[in-house]
C-alpha cells in the first residue's frame, strides 16, 4: 500500500527499475516489463483496469499486500501471481521511515480493558497478565530498546484512574485454532417473502 | 482534475484590465514570455514588484548555476538596456525580495551588473528590420524615449528621436552624475539604438508637434522628462549662487565644469540631492552638508547612497531647513530653521513642523536646491497639463488630448525612477503600434498568478541565513576625487555565492491531482520546512507561498503525486540523464561512470568541470540542480545503460540555501545499493562525496573511485571470460 511505502507508483517504478538492472547485468533471458499502479488490489473493479493490460504477460508481480496477490490470482486464473511484497504486520508509522507493529488483528480485542496498548503484540510474550519478570527499569529483557508493555499499560492505567483494571485476573486466551477463513457479514438477512399476500 | 485546476488558475488571473486604479507602468506586460498550460509556478514578488516584470528569480538562477550567457539573455529578453539598470536601478525587486524577511534581500542588481559584464552585454549586437512605413518621432530621449525608441523599432517601425541637448540620453546623461552611470555604457546602448536604425538628432528642441506631422511623422511621442527644478519660495532665492539641483548636475554632467566654491549647502533629501552633493565634493568642495527638513527615517534617497555620502564626507542636518538668504555670490548668509515631526500627512510620512525661535546661520558659497522638479511643457505642444505640470494622458493607452501624440516618462508622473520609464517606454511603443495598425489596445494582462502572503515565523525559522555579499566600492578617499565609478561589479565567486541566497519563490511544490495522493503524510514528515500540513478536511496542503522549492517531498512521494509547479524542474535530470547515456553509448567508451553533480555554485561551474577534463576517460557528468533531487531510480537507470559505477557530488553546502539535502541524496543512495546488492553488483559501484563542507577532497575521492570501478570491471570481465 502506498501508506506504508511498500507498494504504491514509486516503489513499482523502483521494481520496474530493478529488474531491468537485474536483466541487463547478466539476466538469463530478455523480459519485457511493464508497470501500473491501481488505487487498491482487493477489489475486483479497479483490477478490471488490468484486463487489457494482463493479457500478454507471462507472470504479474504484485506489490499489494498477501490480499491484493489473491484477489489478482482470482480474477486472472491463467496468469501466475508473485508476490512483489512479504506482507508483515499491521502497524503504526512511528516516523518518517519507520513502522511499529500494532495489532495481530486476533478477533478477541482487550484494548479497552489495558489502557488502549495492546499487550498481544507489543509484549512480546503476548501475556495477558503481565508484567513479567523480564521487565527491568521499563524495559524489557529481550531488548533494552524495547519498552515493557506491561509496564505502559499499568502507567496509562495509572493516569486514567483505572488502575483496578491491572489488578484483575485475566483468563487465558482461548489458543484452539480460529476457524479459518473468517468472515464478516455486515448485511442483514433479509428475507422480502412474498407469499403473505 | 486538470480542468477545474486550470479554471481555477483563470479566473484568480483574471485581473483588472481596465479598471482606473491600474497604472500605466504594471499594465504592459506584452514582451513577457507567455506561459504555457502546465506551468503553474507563481510570479514571485520581485518580479511583480519590477515595473518591466524581468523574470529576476530565472537569471538569479542561472547565474547561481554559472550560466551567465544564458543569465544575460533572460535579462535582454525583459530590459531594454540592461546595462543601464544594472548600475542605476533602484531595485523595488530587493525591496520586495522575501530573503529580506529572513536575513537581507538578494542584492539583484549587483547581480544583473555581474551577468552584464561577464556576460559580454557589450559584444552584443542588435539588428531591427523595417516592417512598416509609417514614420514615428519620438521627443526627448531619456529612459523612456530610448525604451519606446528600442521597441518601437522592433516592431518594424522607422523612429526619430529629437533631442534638444547636445548629447542623448536625456536624466541618464545629464541627471545621474557619471560615478554612478560611466557615459559610456549609455553610449553603447545608444550605439545599439542606432545600429538598430534608429535615428536621433541631437541639439534639436522640438518647439512645435505640428511641425513633426507636417513632417511625416504619423504618432509622436512626448517623453521630454522633468527638468525644471521646484522653487523654495523663500527670500533671496534669485540671488547669484543659488542654483536647482538638476541645472546643477546638468553642468557637471555636460562638462561644463561649474564654480561653485568650497562651502556648499544643498537643500532635499532625494537623490538629486545626494547625486549634487557628492558631485560638488569631486568638484572640489570642502564642506558640502545637506538641508533635510525630515528624518532620515522618511530620507526618500537610497540608502546605501546616503551611506556612500557620508563615507566620502557628506554632512547631512536633519530636521533643517532654510527660511532666508542673504547676500551675494561667493558670500551667502543662509537662515536655517529646525523642524520637528507632527502627524503624518497625505503622503504617509510625518509632516515636518518648524520650531519656534530655533533660526541659525551659516555662511557658503552656493545653495543647492534639490527639492524636486517638474516638467516644463512648451504651451506649442497643446497638450492638457494636469497636477503638477504633468502631461495628462489615459494611463493605459498613454495617450493625449491630441490625436496621435502620446505621452509617458516623468513627464506625465513627475520625477520617477529609470525603470519606470523602461516600462513606459515599452508601453508606449506598443500603444503607438495598436494606433498605427488601427488595433483596439492589446493591453496584455499578467499571465501568472502572483504570489501572495509572508514567509511564516516557523519557515524563516527553518531557513538557512547566509550573509549577504555586497559588491567592492572603491575607497571614500579615491572615489571623491575623480568622477569615476564608485561600485565595482562581483567577482565569479560572490556573485555565484549570492545568486545561491535566492529563495526561488513561487516555484516550489504541489500536488498534482489530490485524487492520487494517499494522504500518507511522507511529505509532511520529511520537508525541512514544514511546509505541507493536513487542512480541517484532512487534506494535505502545499501552501506556495511557503515551500522553498527543495524537491525533497517530490522525490519521496510514495504516489508520485507532488511535482515541481516548473516544467522544467520536473525533467531536469531525466533529460539530462538520457542525453548523458545517449551520449556514452555512442561514445562507446568502457568502463563508464555516470556522476551525478550539483549544478549550483563554483562546485558545479569551475571545480566540476575540471574534475571532468582531469579524470581518465569515461566519466559522463549529469548536471543537477540540487543532489536532493536525485532519485534511486535515476541510479539504477545509469546502471541498467551500462554505467560501471555511479557517483553523487554535492556542492559542498557553504552557501547552499538549502536543508538536509545530503541526508536525502544518502538515502537514495543506501536504496540503490539494496537494489544492487540484490542483484550481485557490489554496492562499492556507488559513491557520494562533498556532500558536506568538510569532506575530503573530491579530485583525490574521484581518482580513489574510477581506479576502484576499473577493478570491479575487470574482474566481471574475467568471470565473463570464465563462463563462455
Amino acid at each position: 500500500m502506498t501508506v506504508c511505502g511498500a507498494g504504491g507508483e514509486r516503489e513499482v517504478s523502483l521494481l520496474h527499475s530493478a529488474l531491468k538492472v537485474a536483466q541487463a547485468r547478466g539476466g538469463n533471458e530478455a523480459h519485457s516489463f511493464l508497470e501500473y499502479t491501481v488505487k487498491r488490489q482487493c477489489d475486483f473493479e479497479f483490477l478490471d483496469m488490468l484486463e487489457d493490460r494482463v493479457g500478454e504477460v507471462d507472470a504479474i508481480l504484485s506489490l499489494g499486500c498477501g490480499i491484493g496477490v489473491q484477489v489478482i490470482a482470482e480474477r486472472f486464473p491463467d496468469i501466475p501471481v508473485l508476490p512483489g511484497v512479504n506482507t508483515s504486520f499491521m502497524g503504526a508509522s512511528k516516523e518518517w521511515g519507520v513502522w511499529d507493529e500494532r495489532c495481530a488483528a486476533c478477533g478477541e480485542c482487550r484494548l479497552d480493558e489495558t489502557g488502549g496498548i495492546c499487550p498481544i503484540t507489543r509484549c512480546v510474550k503476548g501475556i495477558l497478565n503481565g508484567p513479567c519478570a523480564g521487565s527491568k527499569s521499563g524495559k524489557c529483557e529481550v531488548s533494552s530498546d524495547m519498552d515493557c508493555a506491561w509496564v505502559l499499560i499499568y502507567e496509562r492505567l495509572e493516569r486514567l484512574g483505572q488502575l483496578e483494571k491491572m489488578r484483575r485476573y485475566y483468563p487465558p486466551r482461548n489458543f484452539r485454532t480460529i476457524p479459518r477463513p473468517r468472515r464478516i457479514v455486515s448485511k442483514a438477512d433479509i428475507d422480502l417473502g412474498g407469499n403473505d399476500g | 482534475m486538470m480542468n477545474s485546476k486550470e479554471a481555477e488558475l483563470c479566473s484568480s488571473e483574471r485581473k483588472t484590465m481596465y479598471s482606473a486604479g491600474s497604472d500605466a507602468f504594471k499594465s504592459d506586460h506584452s514582451d513577457g514570455v507567455k506561459k504555457t498550460s502546465f506551468d503553474h509556478t507563481l510570479m514571485p514578488p520581485c518580479q511583480d514588484a519590477c515595473p518591466l516584470h524581468m523574470e529576476i528569480r530565472e537569471y538569479v538562477d542561472l547565474i547561481a548555476q554559472g550560466r551567465v550567457m544564458e543569465a544575460l539573455q533572460v535579462i535582454r529578453d525583459g530590459n531594454p538596456f540592461p546595462s543601464i539598470c544594472a548600475h542605476v536601478c533602484t531595485a523595488p525587486c530587493e525591496t520586495a525580495c522575501r530573503r529580506g524577511q529572513v536575513d537581507n534581500p538578494v542584492a539583484i542588481r549587483a547581480l544583473k551588473r555581474f551577468a552584464v559584464e561577464f556576460g559580454g552585454d557589450r559584444m552584443i549586437q542588435l539588428e531591427a528590420e523595417t516592417r512598416h512605413e509609417e514614420r514615428t518621432a519620438i521627443v526627448g530621449s531619456g529612459p523612456a524615449g530610448l525604451s519606446a525608441a528600442y521597441y518601437l523599432r522592433r516592431l518594424g517601425y522607422p523612429v526619430t528621436i529629437f533631442e534638444a541637448y547636445s548629447e542623448p540620453g536625456g536624466m541618464l546623461r545629464v541627471g545621474i552624475p557619471k560615478y554612478r552611470l560611466p557615459g559610456e555604457i549609455l553610449d553603447t546602448e545608444v550605439q545599439r539604438l542606432i545600429q538598430m536604425g534608429v535615428e536621433i538628432r541631437t541639439n534639436t528642441p522640438v518647439v512645435s508637434l505640428d511641425l513633426l506631422f507636417d513632417m511625416g511623422y504619423k504618432a509622436v511621442f512626448v517623453t521630454v522628462g522633468a527638468h525644471q527644478g521646484l522653487r523654495l519660495g523663500i527670500e533671496g532665492e534669485d540671488s547669484p549662487g543659488v542654483v536647482d539641483g538638476a541645472t546643477f548636475l546638468r553642468e557637471v554632467n555636460l562638462g561644463f565644469k561649474p564654480s561653485i566654491g568650497e562651502r556648499i549647502a544643498v537643500v532635499g533629501g532625494g537623490n538629486v540631492a545626494i547625486d549634487a552633493a557628492r558631485a560638488a565634493l569631486r568638484l572640489g568642495a570642502r564642506e558640502v552638508r545637506i538641508l533635510y527638513r525630515r528624518s532620515r527615517e522618511e530620507m526618500p534617497a537610497d540608502p546605501a547612497e546616503i551611506e556612500q555620502a557620508i563615507e566620502e564626507g557628506v554632512e547631512i542636518l536633519f530636521l533643517a531647513t532654510p527660511t532666508k538668504i542673504a547676500g551675494k555670490d561667493r558670500q551667502l548668509g543662509l537662515t536655517c530653521i529646525r523642524m520637528e515631526l507632527g502627524e503624518p500627512d497625505a503622503s504617509g510620512r510625518r509632516r515636518p513642523i518648524p520650531i519656534q525661535d530655533s533660526e541659525f546661520n551659516m555662511g557658503i558659497d552656493t545653495l543647492i536646491t534639490a527639492i524636486g522638479q517638474a516638467p516644463q511643457i512648451p504651451s506649442d505642444f497643446r497638450l492638457r497639463i494636469g497636477r503638477g505640470s504633468t502631461i495628462q494622458v489615459d494611463p493605459i493607452t498613454l495617450t493625449t488630448n491630441r490625436v496621435g501624440v502620446f505621452a509617458g516618462g516623468d513627464a506625465i508622473t513627475g520625477p520617477a525612477t529609470v525603470v519606470q520609464a523602461l516600462a513606459t517606454g515599452r508601453g508606449a511603443a506598443s500603444r503607438i503600434d495598436d494606433y498605427l495598425q488601427h488595433r483596439y489596445p492589446l493591453v496584455s494582462k499578467d499571465e501568472k498568478e502572483t504570489l501572495a502572503g509572508e514567509l511564516l515565523p516557523k519557515t524563516i525559522e527553518m531557513i538557512r541565513k547566509l550573509t549577504r555579499f555586497e559588491p567592492l566600492t572603491v575607497s571614500p578617499e579615491a572615489r571623491v576625487k575623480e568622477f569615476e565609478l564608485v561600485e565595482l561589479v562581483y567577482d565569479w565567486e560572490s556573485a555565484i555565492n549570492e545568486a545561491r541566497r535566492c529563495l526561488r519563490c513561487g516555484m516550489g511544490a504541489e500536488i498534482l491531482f489530490q485524487d492520487k495522493c494517499a494522504t500518507c503524510l511522507t511529505c509532511l514528515r520529511v520537508c525541512p520546512y514544514h511546509v505541507p500540513y493536513l487542512d480541517d478536511s484532512g487534506t494535505i496542503q502545499i501552501p506556495a507561498d511557503q515551500c522553498q522549492a527543495c524537491g525533497i517531498c517530490v522525490a519521496e512521494c510514495p504516489a508520485k503525486a507532488i511535482v515541481l509547479r516548473k516544467p522544467q524542474d520536473r525533467r531536469q535530470i531525466d533529460e539530462e540523464l538520457d542525453h548523458v547515456l545517449k551520449s556514452a553509448a555512442q561514445a562507446k567508451s568502457k568502463p563508464f561512470i555516470i556522476g551525478f553533480s550539483c549544478q549550483y555554485g563554483l562546485y558545479g561551474t569551475g571545480a566540476l568541470a575540471s574534475l571532468w577534463r582531469g579524470a581518465k576517460a569515461g566519466i559522463w557528468i549529469v548536471p543537477v540542480l540540487c543532489v536532493a533531487k536525485i532519485e534511486a531510480e535515476h541510479i539504477l537507470q545509469a546502471f541498467e545503460m551500462g554505467a560501471e559505477g555511479v557517483f553523487i557530488a554535492g556542492c559542498g553546502q557553504e552557501q547552499c540555501a538549502r536543508e538536509d539535502t545530503a541526508f536525502w541524496a544518502l538515502q537514495r543512495m543506501e536504496k540503490a545499493k539494496k537494489v544492487l546488492a540484490q542483484i550481485g553488483l557490489e554496492p562499492q559501484r556507488l559513491q557520494a562525496f562533498n556532500l558536506y563542507a568538510d569532506g575530503e577532497d573530491p579530485a583525490t575521492a574521484l581518482d580513489k573511485f574510477t581506479e576502484r570501478i576499473g577493478e570491479f570491471y575487470l574482474a566481471s570481465a574475467i568471470k565473463q571470460e570464465v563462463k563462455t
